[in-house]
């Protein structure tokens, strides 16, 4: 993948310096045969040699073309014409102006691109920073209930009542479960970071990740009902299926821990050309629209809502289905229905379209 | 069941509180509990008092549990419950095809582990007993299949399924209750595997869904485990 990006770039480059180099002189030769002065060859090539300089990767390509340019100017269009002859000073001059143009132009444009490559890297930083932040601020209030209600019943074994020890057991439960999929979600992060290539895609078929989603989902909140709306074919999409299941968990979750009114969850995946969509949408109360900006970047539970643990965990939730999907090279998208739920979008692709064998 | 008829669960785990668990958990639900906290202790506990079954954490001090696992597996068919953690599929795969019964993925609840435990212990003595014999039937919420005639009903209502097709559904029931890889299932059936024998699998699945009436998140025949395989829920005693 990696080799076929960079033979690509490689040809994008060659392409683009030998093409502006020929426009480049064939205009000159134009404005030659047009004015009689030859004045303004020597700017229009120095405008070339900058274009190539920033819009090709790395000093080679502009080098070259400078060097080529340097060559064709005292060739065509110096005195004496159709001769190399660097012996005239004026000659040297503008070969040396030349090179410093390119050399600085490439200079000025890696250092951009470097600047770029540093700021989605402290990007995806920050992110990771809010995520931490955000969960070991979280982690102490179900801690805190764990410890708290254990040691209780341990010290006061005789004196609770069996509903009391019953109501701290349940809390302990509640609160573990709640831990678990909080750790869950850091591992699924993990699980990309560890990776420093793409994520490892296994064709998965989409009923049995529904299947298996669901299955998940309904352990817990066995009250819900989710209408699935899939392909009636067999549909076969190359991905993490552990990494999407977090993704789809979450946003289902999502949905019932903080859709308030939510009395019904809609689930639909359908395919356009080589995507595959998936829909999950809810008959909530929506998201508020000042949320809307840093839904996905694990931002927005630095704000206010810390206090509530339920509801912090969206903000971690949704930034790990952001992380997820991009890593998939997907997107992920949200809105409000006209009907006030909320709507979760996410694509994948679903790669080149082998036949399926028939069964034997 | 009295005192000496109790099965007994010999319990593998270095973490010292998951061990008193799981020993708690066994105890409470009518089995005789042996503890070991390293390979070389389940090992010796394993000589002495040859459980019925085994619940085996793969990370172990002393050894990998997988090598615990495929030593035993030379000499006895006892089940064996594997413990392992939620991402590491490979590590299930590798211990189903090593011989391991099923596993059950940290942080468990109590229930889910009795059940499996309860499960296992099943299974192995229904294989011990009946296997395939003559006349033998599988029944679970209204499925039956005859295995002399290669027969199958839903609700009285006949199921038509390819050769291929009811060869799969035979094999998960006769292993109901286990987890079997996709590995498992494409060698049984096919006799081999290669790169495309997962995808034939995934669609002869596909249809025996579809003929199952399956409906994805509910309670279905045909238990999938993404990455790792199927299993055919518990047929009714």
């Amino acid at each position: 993948m990696n080799g076929k990006e960079k033979r690509v770039g490689v040809i994008k480059n060659i392409v683009v310096t030998i093409g502006s180099l020929v426009m480049d002189f064939m205009l000159c030769l134009l404005i030659q045969n047009i004015f009689s002065e030859a004045t303004l060859v020597p700017t229009i090539v120095v405008l070339g040699v900058f274009l190539i300089a920033v819009f090709t990767d790395g000093y080679l390509y502009g080098v070259l073309a400078s060097v080529c340019s340097v060559l064709v100017l005292n060739y065509a269009f110096t005195f004496p014409y159709f001769k190399i002859n660097f012996t005239i000073p004026e000659n040297i001059i503008s070969a040396v102006i030349m090179m410093a143009v390119t050399l600085i132009t490439c200079f000025l444009t890696s250092k951009i691109k470097y600047q770029e490559s540093l700021k989605a890297e402290s990007e995806k930083e920050k992110m990771r920073a809010n995520l931490l932040r955000a969960v070991s601020h979280d982690l102490r209030t179900p801690l805190t209930t764990i410890y708290g209600s254990s040691s209780a019943i341990l010290e006061n074994e005789r004196t609770l009542t069996s509903e009391q020890k019953r109501q701290m057991l349940l809390g302990i439960q509640q609160d573990s479960q709640w831990l678990c999929r909080m750790v869950e979600n850091l591992l699924s992060i993990t699980r990309l970071d560890g990776r420093h290539v793409q994520i490892i895609k296994v064709p998965t078929v989409l009923d049995e990740l529904i299947d298996s989603v669901l299955v998940k989902f309904n352990k817990h909140y066995a009250e819900y009902e989710v209408s699935v709306d899939i392909p009636d074919e067999m549909v076969v999409i190359p991905m993490d299926p552990i990494l999407i299941e977090q993704v789809m968990s979450n946003l289902l979750e999502n949905a019932v821990l903080h859709g308030t009114g939510l009395t019904q969850i809609w689930l639909r995946v359908f395919t356009i050309r080589n995507q595959a969509i998936f829909e999950i949408r809810d008959d909530g109360c929506g998201i508020a629209s000042e949320k809307m900006k840093n839904l996905f970047n694990g931002n927005y539970m630095s704000e206010e809502e810390t206090t509530d643990r339920q509801k912090g965990n969206a903000g971690i939730g949704l930034s790990v289905c952001a992380t997820i999907i991009r890593a998939h090279g997907g997107d992920i998208t949200a809105e409000n229905s006209k009907d006030g739920g909320a709507i979760f979008r996410f694509n994948l692709d679903l790669g080149e379209d082998d036949e399926h064998e028939e069964s034997v | 069941m009295n005192m000496k008829n109790r099965y007994k669960v010999l319990v593998i785990e270095d973490e010292v509180h998951i061990n008193n668990l799981l020993c708690a958990l066994m105890d409470a639900n009518g089995y005789q509990a042996l503890s070991a906290h390293s390979c070389e202790e389940g090992n010796l506990m394993f000589a002495s008092h040859r459980p019925d079954l085994v619940i085996l954490d793969l990370g172990l001090p002393d050894r990998d549990g997988m090598q615990f696992l495929e030593e035993i597996r030379k000499e006895s068919l006892v089940p064996v419950i594997v413990l392992s953690a939620r991402t590491d599929e490979k590590d299930k795969v590798l211990a189903l095809n090593a011989g391991a019964n099923d596993y059950v993925t940290k942080p468990f609840g109590s229930r889910e582990l009795v059940a499996r435990v309860a499960s296992a212990l099943r299974t192995a003595s229904h294989r011990a007993e009946n296997g395939m014999r003559p006349g033998g039937k599988f029944k679970s919420r209204g499925l039956i299949i005859d295995y002399d005639a290669r027969y199958v009903t839903i609700d009285g209502e006949e199921i038509r399924l390819t050769q291929t097709e009811y060869n799969i559904v035979a094999l998960l029931s006769e292993h109901a209750g286990k987890m079997l890889t996709y590995d498992t299932i494409t060698t049984e059936i096919w006799g081999y595997k290669d790169a495309g024998s997962t995808k034939k699998l995934q669609v002869n699945m596909a249809n025996i869904r579809k003929k199952l009436g399956a409906k994805p998140g509910k309670q279905n025949y045909i238990i999938n485990e993404l990455g790792v395989g199927y299993r055919m829920s518990e047929g009714d005693d």
